[in-house]
């Protein structure tokens, strides 16, 4: 066991050493410099030359490359280019954001789905039944921004237009320009996380629904049934508890996208997030920003991936490793 | 052991309700109708499955005994005949539980019409789709006029006529024909990136999951990684690096990028197949790696290949629309059903709702029935995996 840890982070430290080379490069190959795009067109060559110089960017990636490793091993991820600020500064106001936002229709998208599968597999072919499948089926085939556009739409435009503007979502953003209450922030949060959750409820609860009736045709639970327990307590306690496990193994694989956010959505909404940093980052070139969204989320998918495969390894004694 | 929230367990331990070997000398036939999979909670002879079974049989090579033991006999018959697995293939079997599969038959027929729409209109359209009419810009869609047409012998009859059946956008083009022309991009970009996962994926999860090793591990945890990157991110990167969006560059970077999912459930095919037991008597027979590969496991692991492959052909239709909509796939004029809606807040802002609500119905439209077209197939393929 010790031993397979300390293989696991040896190969994560490997894997992250990959990554940070992979993307340094790409981001460095990728033609056009940075300061060339969305900036002041008037800006002289010689300043935008001057600074390109300054942050050694007239190198090769190759030269460049062992500085940022350095400075990326002491911690220190750089400062961005259009924000002027420490990359790691940037990413502590925008991953809470994310992970509240994220976190929120998490919660709310499996407190529906987890019953709603539930209820449609011990339901088999049932009405209700029917009515998820279809439901799901319509929700997985949404994609987030066409589901966005329109409930941006609906209740930002059509909702104000048909109350006179009296009841509408707010648009954009997180907070009105001058509070931080809390109220006013479930109030901006509404439409992204109607948006987001509708997604994965459809999802999570195929998949709960599926899960549970994989389990249900277990023999172990033929076998409760025979020996005449109530349905009830043959689907909850029985079914139920090996039916969920793969549920939380898939939630708990998901939360290092919390941190990278959801592109899309937050870029609708403009919610100030981390998908929202890391595509702008992405349109403006600012390398330093990119990197530090990509090293993150590596870092701690490795450490989510290893912490699942250890709980295996403790909850499941027949896992070894 | 990781699990996609569509379609199969792509990993992990063997799945105990894996089929039965689906090769053409497997007795799948008998054990379904042993074990009546696909009839969970309906009564098992009489439902309309057996009698779809019994027409199949019907339509075979049985014609003739089958009339002569006339109706009431057959649904017995046929119980007996599927039993012997030589009598229905495979894949004919397979072929009729589909069209056995309602929803799923139907979006096929929606689907083909879409695509053959798609393909064909925009050929005989030529430019359509960026001639710009300054004069006409935002005219809304079904908007019918009254319109003389000569017959011959010196009648005329008037009909409704339009000339732009789902309008223009902002430029005054004809939105039927960008719909039309951005299908087919979609639908392009959708079938070849597809291609490219399937054939990077399959060969290097064959691979890692027959070979072992240093390959599987490094594999598994590169995928890890690339699985949870913002995948949109990635590709916008990576297109940026190649130094900008074509059609060419578009697929292969979301073939080179995407095939994870699809290597992954090679893998695990391969690793439970590999094990399984007529790999093991094949092997046991002195058979080469390449004859197990190719003769016993990629047969046998083709099912839900097949079944990830069609419901990744909507994931990538998808995010060819994401990346669109946000600017970063084919550059206009070229439509296409993602940059169709990118346009979104002017067209909103402006009350023109339909700009968005087209192309987003045959955006969703086309992802929904290849969904559905995947469950069925599914079903036709592995009727355990329900």
């Amino acid at each position: 066991m010790t031993f397979y840890v300390i293989r696991r982070v040896l190969i994560g430290i490997l894997l992250l050493l990959f990554m940070s080379v992979a993307f340094f490069a790409l981001t460095r190959l990728t033609p056009g410099p940075p300061f060339t795009t969305g900036e002041n067109p008037r800006a002289h060559q010689e300043l935008i030359d001057r600074r390109l110089h300054n942050l050694g960017l007239d190198q090769p990636w190759y030269t460049q490359y062992p500085a940022y490793l350095n400075a990326l091993v002491h911690g220190n991820l750089g400062d961005s280019y259009v924000y002027n600020q420490p990359v790691s500064k940037l990413l502590m106001e925008r991953v809470p954001n994310s992970v509240l936002l994220l976190g929120v229709s998490l919660i709310i998208s499996l407190l529906i789905a987890i019953p709603l599968g539930i209820f449609a597999a011990t339901r088999q072919y049932s009405k209700l039944d029917t009515t998820t499948s279809v439901a799901s089926y319509i929700g997985i085939s949404i994609p987030s921004f066409v589901l966005g556009i329109f409930l941006l739409l609906a209740g930002a435009v059509w909702l104000r237009h048909a109350t006179g503007g009296v009841f509408y979502f707010p648009l954009f953003g997180m907070h009105k320009s001058d509070t931080t209450s809390l109220d006013d922030l479930a109030w901006h949060m509404v439409l992204p996380v109607v948006s987001l959750s509708i997604l994965s409820i459809a999802g999570f609860s195929r998949f709960m629904r599926a899960s549970m009736l994989e389990v249900l045709h277990q023999d172990y639970v033929r076998t409760a049934k025979a020996k005449g327990l109530p349905a009830r307590a043959v689907n909850y306690k029985h079914a139920l508890r090996n039916a969920i496990l793969p549920i939380v193994t898939l939630v708990a694989l998901q939360t290092p996208q919390f941190v990278s956010g959801a592109i899309i959505t937050e870029g609708i909404f403009s919610w100030p997030g981390m998908g929202l940093l890391a595509f702008q980052a992405t349109v403006t070139r600012d390398y330093p920003v990119i990197l530090g969204v990509v090293m993150l989320v590596a870092a701690l998918t490795v450490l989510f991936n290893l912490f699942a495969d250890i709980a295996y390894a403790v909850v499941d004694p027949r896992i070894r490793y | 052991m990781r699990l996609s929230t569509q379609g199969f367990d792509t990993s992990g331990p063997p799945q105990p309700g894996r089929p039965h070997p689906p090769g053409r000398d497997g007795p799948l036939g008998g054990r379904l109708m042993a074990d009546q999979p696909l009839e969970k909670g309906r009564p098992p002879s009489t439902s309309a499955y057996t009698s779809l079974l019994a027409g199949a049989q019907v339509a075979s090579a049985l014609e003739a005994e089958a009339s002569l033991r006339g109706q009431a006999a057959s649904e017995d018959l046929v119980v007996a005949e599927v039993a012997d697995p030589s009598e229905i293939g495979f894949w004919r079997l397979a072929v009729i539980r589909f069209l056995h599969h309602r929803a799923a038959t139907a979006s096929l027929v929606v689907l083909l019409f879409i695509v053959v729409t798609s393909v064909i209109i925009p050929v005989f359209q030529g430019d359509l789709y960026r001639l710009q009419d300054y004069t006409h810009p935002y005219t809304q869609p079904f908007q019918f006029h009254t319109r003389a047409v000569a017959l011959p012998a010196g009648l005329s009859v008037t009909i409704p006529w339009t000339d732009h059946l789902f309008g223009t956008d902002d430029l005054g083009r004809d939105e039927l024909a960008r719909l039309l022309r951005g299908g087919r991009v979609s639908l392009t970009v959708g079938l070849l990136a597809m291609l490219g996962y399937i054939i990077i994926g399959g060969i290097l999860g064959a691979l890692a999951g027959y070979y072992g090793g240093w390959i599987d591990n490094a594999l598994m945890r590169l995928t890890d990684v690339i699985i949870a990157m913002p995948f949109i991110l990635v590709v916008v990167a990576v297109t940026a690096a190649f130094g900008g969006v074509s059609l060419t560059v578009l697929v292969l970077v979301i073939a080179l990028l995407g095939w994870f999912e699809i290597g992954r459930l090679m893998r695990a095919q391969f690793l439970v197949l590999r094990e399984s037991e007529f790999v093991q008597a094949a092997r046991a027979l002195g058979a080469s790696d390449y004859r197990i590969i190719f003769r016993h496991i990629v047969p046998n692991s083709l099912a839900p290949i097949i079944v990830s492959a069609t419901l990744g052909v909507s994931g990538i239709i998808l995010l060819e629309a994401a990346l669109g909509f946000l600017g970063y796939s084919i550059p206009p004029p070229e439509p296409s059903w993602g940059n169709l809606l990118g346009s979104y807040e002017e067209a909103i802002a402006l009350g023109q709702t339909y700009i968005v609500a087209l192309p987003a119905l045959a955006l969703v439209t086309t992802a929904l029935c290849i969904n559905l077209v995947g469950d069925g197939i599914r079903d036709a393929l592995d009727p355990r995996q329900r």
